[in-house]
């Protein structure tokens, strides 16, 4: 394999189509998994919101409000830290279509492949959507955590609400940080067509290697 | 077709940019999504700080309201993201248009074109001498992308309105009607932008299929066009379910109002909010793997031109 820089685009040239690379394979393999977690996560937590809601209308116990409250977050943030990671996946798909096919089609015209070496938008793409998988999942976590610890003291109540608070604010920055990963994982998109426009163009004023 | 769904393809606009330079709705995109992150994290501040204080009710009502715009600013950055991708397919349509007659071998066309479904790797598919009519979803799709980008954030940024007046609110009564009329407002606003992104992602399912057939139809080749796949169809209820959702979250806020003790309504509410978010975003999941369908067999349907020439 040879590194290049051709038209402000860094590059790689083979000789044969470079196929997918390891995020994008993970890509192919985790979309559906993320999705189906998702799917189940968030009528789990509807469901605990309405036997919540239920318990208050009844006049339950504080310690049972409190606990639901506390696991029914934390259920809603699996769901949403799984289905912002299947569209990750989803992206890292498209990417990885991106990256065979156009290999593929540079190596069907007898040509040499040329291909768009991992941006800076796909790597801080990957680090952040890491970054915020970690941050929702360990939110959630802390939820389960929060809320094995509640009883029906007036202190433990309140020291409840107050790491819910906290919580509340981290899931918030999680969740930003994901829709982040999302737009550098879209941009990325849109320098590898900016790249593959040029090279299409390029490819047919090229001398065939056979 | 009508100028506005012509405009809203983003075809005219691709025709007057330059292919070689950087895409400027990619750059800005970035920069409004990290200004979404960071008011995101303002309101993650405002938590921490009032976290241990008993009477803290009117600072958690301002930090709602700011860390819901702030995730509303990270999906506009998304929005115009995806409208820098729509605008570089129409440029890579283009490409392929003018590069393919050189890279495709010469052979006389074949007079008897096999016309109707055929199978292939990536799902049905359907063999046309000429470009399909486009499907009424995709129609809609780029009818509705712009109004439901335009409508999302002006409900976000009315509900961080009402969320700073609540935090000066001293009436009990009122601060639980404000903070009603803020979850609802800013959650309808959001379902609103997130349907604007998925009207988006349609758009480009669009584009993909009408550059597919308007670079065949060029070439003088048969045109193979992938049929509408069930991840698509699924995309289209989840998406639909999720906006219903949306807008059932914001009347049940309406009533809560009137309600004498919400507490109750408030605690199913949240999720139920929530859970429309989420259906419309396990849509866009679907909306995606569909993108990367369609450019998987447009790659191979290049490729076919190219070793064979039609």
């Amino acid at each position: 394999m040879e590194a290049a820089t051709i038209k402000q685009f860094d590059v790689e040239l083979t000789s044969r189509s470079p196929g997918y690379n390891l995020p994008q394979r993970a890509g192919i393999k985790l979309w559906l998994p993320m999705l189906v977690m998702a799917l189940m996560a968030f009528p789990a937590a509807v469901i605990l919101g309405i036997v919540r809601a239920d318990q208050i209308s009844t006049g339950g116990s504080g310690e049972t409000i409190e606990t639901l409250r506390q696991v029914q977050v934390g259920a809603m943030m699996i769901g949403f830290a799984s289905v912002f990671a299947a569209v990750s996946f989803a992206i890292a798909r498209i990417l990885g279509q991106f990256r065979k096919g156009g290999g593929d089609l540079q190596e069907a015209s007898g040509r040499r492949v040329v291909t768009l070496k991992m941006p800076v938008t796909a790597k801080v793409f990957l680090a952040t959507m890491m970054m915020a998988m970690m941050t929702l999942l360990g939110a959630a976590v802390l939820h389960f955590v929060f809320a094995a610890d509640v009883s029906s003291t007036t202190a433990s109540l309140e020291l409840s609400a107050e790491r819910f608070t906290v919580l509340e604010g981290v899931q918030r920055v999680g969740i930003a940080m994901y829709l982040v990963a999302i737009t550098f994982g879209l941009a990325t998109i849109a320098q590898v067509l900016r790249f593959q426009s040029s090279r299409v163009r390029e490819l047919a004023t090229e001398e065939p290697r056979r | 077709m009508s100028t506005f769904a012509l405009q809203s393809t983003l075809r005219p606009l691709a025709e007057r940019t330059d292919q070689e330079k950087a895409s400027r709705y990619r750059v800005v995109g970035i920069v409004i999504a990290l200004f979404g992150l960071m008011v995101a994290a303002a309101s993650l501040i405002g938590n921490v700080v009032v976290a241990d204080e008993a009477a803290n009710a009117d600072t958690l009502a301002w930090t709602f309201g700011l860390g819901t715009a702030g995730f509303a600013a990270v999906m506009l950055g998304i929005a115009t993201t995806l409208i820098g991708i729509l605008i570089r397919l129409w440029l890579r349509v283009d490409a392929v248009k003018a590069a393919l007659p050189g890279l495709k071998p010469d052979v006389e066309p074949g007079d008897s074109v096999r016309v109707g479904d055929i199978d292939t790797a990536y799902g049905l598919a359907t063999v046309t001498k000429t470009v399909p009519e486009k499907l009424a979803i995709h129609r809609m799709a780029e009818r509705m992308w712009l109004p439901m980008i335009a409508m999302g954030p002006m409900l976000v940024v009315a509900g961080l309105v009402f969320a700073i007046v609540q935090s000066g609110e001293t009436n009990p009564g009122t601060f639980s009607d404000l903070g009603a009329i803020v979850q609802g407002t800013q959650f309808l606003g959001q379902g609103l932008i997130l349907a604007g992104i998925a009207f988006l992602l349609g758009t480009i399912l669009s584009s993909l299929r009408s550059g597919g057939a308007e670079v065949q139809a060029a070439l003088g080749v048969s045109i193979k066009t992938l049929k509408m796949p069930p991840s698509a169809k699924a995309f289209v209820g989840l998406m639909a379910a999720g906006v219903m959702v949306a807008m059932a979250q914001f009347v049940g806020y309406l009533v809560a109002t009137g309600v004498d003790d919400p507490t109750s309504w408030f605690a199913w509410l949240a999720p139920v909010r929530e859970f429309g978010l989420g259906l419309i975003l396990s849509g866009i999941v679907l909306a995606l793997y569909t993108i990367g369908t369609v450019v998987g067999f447009q790659f191979e349907r290049l490729g076919q031109i190219i070793r064979e020439g039609r």
